[in-house]
């Protein structure tokens, strides 16, 4: 009974930090109010006994909230707090799209015939999720990894626009190389 | 007795002092800063951090409103002091505790004071872009072409480990400064030459240059080894520069110079080329970066020690230029390197004798 | 490993108030006996306590007052979280089978916290103070968190006590001390402390504590004195053997062995300069990373021969 009272109240606490984010005047706020509602899906996780998901989730969300306030900084030309901005585009579109979707994926959750459970959850869940995860798909798991951060390494070289002759001169053996600003090691 | 007997009297062994240092008052300041921490007090680092705001020295007019801006800043329970001399500081700090215990005064202190922030020119908002009447800042690009917020901020002349008076208005982007402008509070007039103050002071030029390493180690992030030069400092003021400070000064020097974190830490920070420095009228002591001026500050001080010729290269000789040199030299840095700069540059802004009297 | 009742949450808080003491008191010796009256710096925290709970609390202009406050008091809730999964010897309040995955959240929610008391105040040098604590944070934290993989593998468990446990035979810092040093580092780095304190720097009057007064700052220097605490103790289990250890019981010996090494982490504050955040970057990246990396790869390929 408790545990019902929880999960729904996570769920609304969940949606209005949600719209939140929307509402609010300073991009700090909006970025913590997406924390929240995070942190409360995270916490209904947990309450589905998926022990593992649930406290990775809050983890990478909290995280990635941490570093959106240096993507705040970078990115936003305006001061990105105090006064009240218009955090939507397109409205009417967004909202149409938004109301459909709402529809198609309520409709779903509610008229699917979902399958009976066959058999017990196993006592450890964590260690279910990682074979069904890194036992059939380990390849893909093994190469979705350096990928993504082979993308991302690859995206920040083509967006910089200091190359690396710029870096290390026209021959390519000027060391330390000519940066802005130093780093740690020297490279 | 009361809890709040009880809680200021323990409150009070652990007060925080904010010093404002008018140009001239180095040797003030100092006795001061001794007696301060003798006592188990701090120095406090910001007016948040502070109980007690004292005044080194009879401030000019600019100086002085800038002192009532940062004592409102002050939270309270808080106590104010002025030290014109030297004299002064004879039971000045009990006078202080005293102040500091009196709860019945800093309670109407208390009431008198607004409750909420406000700009002097009340809470308006001056039409939408101006929260509380701050403008919002402008954009312009910055070194990587982003467009970032320009912040106009003075890095100001209360600040622990800054020259006394001196008041840099920096344009930041980020916390890089893109532009900045140097003056010296209440017109003062820096010396071309090194004064004669710091001679007057009791322990003279060496125990001022323990004091510049002091500073520049405490902002380098370094407890130990600013301790180290502030023991050396009191060791040169109390007894002079001879042999029996010397050893002192050359561990010191050894500390600073053998530990490779510093080095790694400084090296490259606040660099000063070689090429343009005759231009702009620097002495030769100033190139190099951070960590190189100093040792240099250290190897000077061992010079005057010995009271060899000086060979080390001179780097208190010229302040008025290195005031005016100032905003090329800090454009382009981060705060850190800022800061760091500054300290390295030892600026005496003790001002002119001709001002002096006239002030 | 036997789960006590929820109503020893009190106790483990107060035996984390008493090393957060201890932690102080121990600096505020270090530093007094450099730098004054060495009697009175180790009773520092009794007096700086009372100092701060006379001081108003204060507010500038136009501040996020709701984040601001949140990420002062924060950091001493966090730390509290952190010990709820750390065993006392056989005990432990919450034997949650991801333990090593909860404090790894913890850690991170401290992220969000300094960098909220670093924006509250709408003061330059607290938010310059703010990203550098962020700047350090993208160094430390994936070094950090690979380091604290590296005894989930060797336990093949994610649950504290069975880490705790898998150490009967030798310590996990005796052959995997990379991964020791990591998270050293991290422990460190995410307290704020020594020479990872560039975020509370001179340079910036005080960086992210510049406007702090009060209370608030009470709670966020306790809280920092409280997340190194957290650290030291989560390490007992991690690395340190857990409760094990002749003689004495299995509690004492945890309770030992977190002293010991937050007196480690205490100490360590005066004799360093600080990192800064540039420099740092590379050395996170570039250094500690790929170390830490070659050190789960050790410990798989011992733990896989083991088997």
């Amino acid at each position: 009974m408790v545990l019902d009272v929880a999960f729904w109240a996570l769920g609304v606490v969940a949606v209005l930090s949600g719209a939140a984010v929307f509402r609010v005047d300073s991009m700090a706020r909006a970025t913590y109010a997406l924390a929240l509602s995070f942190i409360a899906v995270g916490v209904a996780v947990l309450m589905l006994h998926q022990d593992y998901l649930g406290v990775i989730t809050i983890l990478m969300m909290v995280m990635e909230m941490a570093v959106m306030a240096v993507y705040m900084v970078m990115f936003m030309g305006m001061n990105p707090a105090l006064m009240p901005m218009s955090m939507v585009h397109d409205n009417r579109r967004a909202l149409a799209g938004a109301a459909a979707t709402f529809v198609v994926l309520a409709a779903g959750a509610l008229l699917v015939p979902w399958p009976a459970r066959r058999g017990v959850p196993s006592a450890d869940t964590t260690r279910a999720l990682g074979e069904s995860l890194m036992g059939p798909k380990m390849l893909a798991m093994v190469v979705v990894s350096p990928v993504m951060v082979a993308t991302i390494v690859a995206g920040v070289v083509l967006a910089a626009h200091r190359t690396r002759y710029d870096r290390f001169g026209d021959d390519l053996r000027q060391r330390p190389a000519d940066d802005p600003q130093r780093g740690g090691v020297g490279r | 007795m009361g809890v709040s007997e009880i809680l200021a009297r323990y409150a009070v062994q652990r007060a925080h002092v904010l010093v404002v240092e008018v140009p001239g008052c180095w040797s003030l300041r100092v006795a001061l800063e001794r007696q301060v921490l003798s006592r188990g007090w701090q120095l406090a680092e910001s007016p948040a951090d502070a109980d007690v705001l004292v005044v080194c020295g009879q401030p000019g007019p600019e100086l002085g409103e800038l002192v009532d801006r940062v004592w409102d800043q002050l939270p309270g329970p808080r106590v104010r002091l002025g030290l014109p001399r030297i004299e002064a500081l004879d039971g000045a700090l009990d006078a202080i505790q005293a102040g500091l215990v009196d709860t019945a005064n800093h309670r109407a202190d208390a009431r008198q004071r607004p409750a909420t922030p406000g700009m002097d020119h009340g809470d308006m908002d001056h039409g939408d872009m101006a929260p509380h009447g701050i403008p919002l800042a402008g954009g312009g690009e910055d070194r990587d072409g982003l467009e970032m917020d320009v912040l106009h901020l003075p890095l100001g002349p209360v600040l622990r480990h800054w020259p006394a008076g001196l008041v840099l208005r920096c344009a930041l982007q980020g916390d890089v400064v893109v532009g900045a402008q140097a003056s010296i509070l209440d017109g003062g007039h820096v010396a071309t030459r090194a004064t004669a103050a710091k001679d007057d002071a009791r322990g003279g030029t060496n125990a001022w240059l323990c004091d510049q390493v002091c500073a520049v180690l405490s902002l380098a992030g370094w407890p130990d080894g600013a301790a180290s030069a502030r023991r050396v400092r009191d060791a040169l003021i109390d007894d002079g520069s001879g042999e029996a400070t010397r050893p002192a000064l050359e561990r010191l020097r050894r500390e600073v110079f053998g530990s490779r974190l510093l080095r790694w830490s400084l090296r490259g920070v606040g660099n000063v080329a070689a090429q343009g420095r005759g231009s702009r009228e620097l002495p030769e002591g100033v190139v190099g970066d951070v960590h190189d001026r100093l040792v240099r500050m250290l190897d000077r001080a061992l010079a005057g020690q010995l009271a060899t010729p000086v060979t080390v290269p001179a780097l208190l000789d010229h302040p008025a230029a290195l005031v005016g040199a100032l905003p090329d030299l800090v454009t382009g840095l981060d705060l850190a390197a800022v800061r760091l700069l500054v300290a390295s540059l030892a600026l005496d802004t003790t001002p002119t004798r001709e001002q002096v009297a006239h002030g | 490993m036997t789960t006590v009742a929820a109503g020893w949450a009190i106790g483990a808080a107060f035996l984390l108030g008493a090393l957060t003491l201890f932690a102080a008191g121990l600096d505020g010796y270090a530093t007094a006996r450099l730098e004054g009256s060495a009697r009175r710096g180790a009773a520092g925290p009794l007096f700086e306590g009372a100092r701060l709970m006379r001081q108003r609390a204060r507010m500038t202009v136009s501040a996020d007052a709701l984040l601001w406050r949140i990420g002062s008091a924060g950091l001493v809730v966090t730390a509290l979280m952190m010990v709820t999964v750390v065993p006392l010897g056989r005990w432990t309040i919450f034997d949650v089978g991801v333990g090593v995955v909860w404090f790894n959240a913890m850690d991170v929610v401290v992220w969000a916290l300094v960098w909220l008391v670093g924006w509250g105040p709408n003061s330059a040098h607290s938010l310059v103070g703010g990203y550098r604590f962020l700047a350090h944070g993208l160094a430390y934290e994936l070094p950090l968190m690979f380091a604290l993989v590296a005894p989930a593998i060797a336990a093949e468990s994610l649950r504290v006590g069975d880490v705790a446990a898998a150490q009967q035979g030798l310590w996990f810092v005796v052959w995997m001390p990379i991964a020791f040093l990591v998270y050293c580092v991290g422990v460190v780095a995410f307290a704020v402390w020594g020479p990872f304190a560039p975020a509370l720097g001179a340079d910036l009057a005080g960086g992210v504590g510049a406007e702090l007064a009060g209370p608030d700052r009470l709670l966020f220097l306790a809280g920092r004195y409280a997340l190194l605490a957290a650290g030291a103790a989560f390490a007992v289990p991690m690395f340190l053997g857990g409760g094990a250890g002749p003689v004495l019981p299995a509690w004492l010996w945890a309770v030992l062995k977190t002293v010991a090494l937050l007196a480690g982490f205490v100490l360590l504050r005066r004799r360093l300069p600080a990192l800064r955040p540039d420099l740092f970057m590379e050395v996170g990246w570039l250094v500690l990373l790929p170390a830490a990396l070659v050190q789960d790869l050790l410990v798989a390929v011992i733990a896989i021969w083991r088997r």
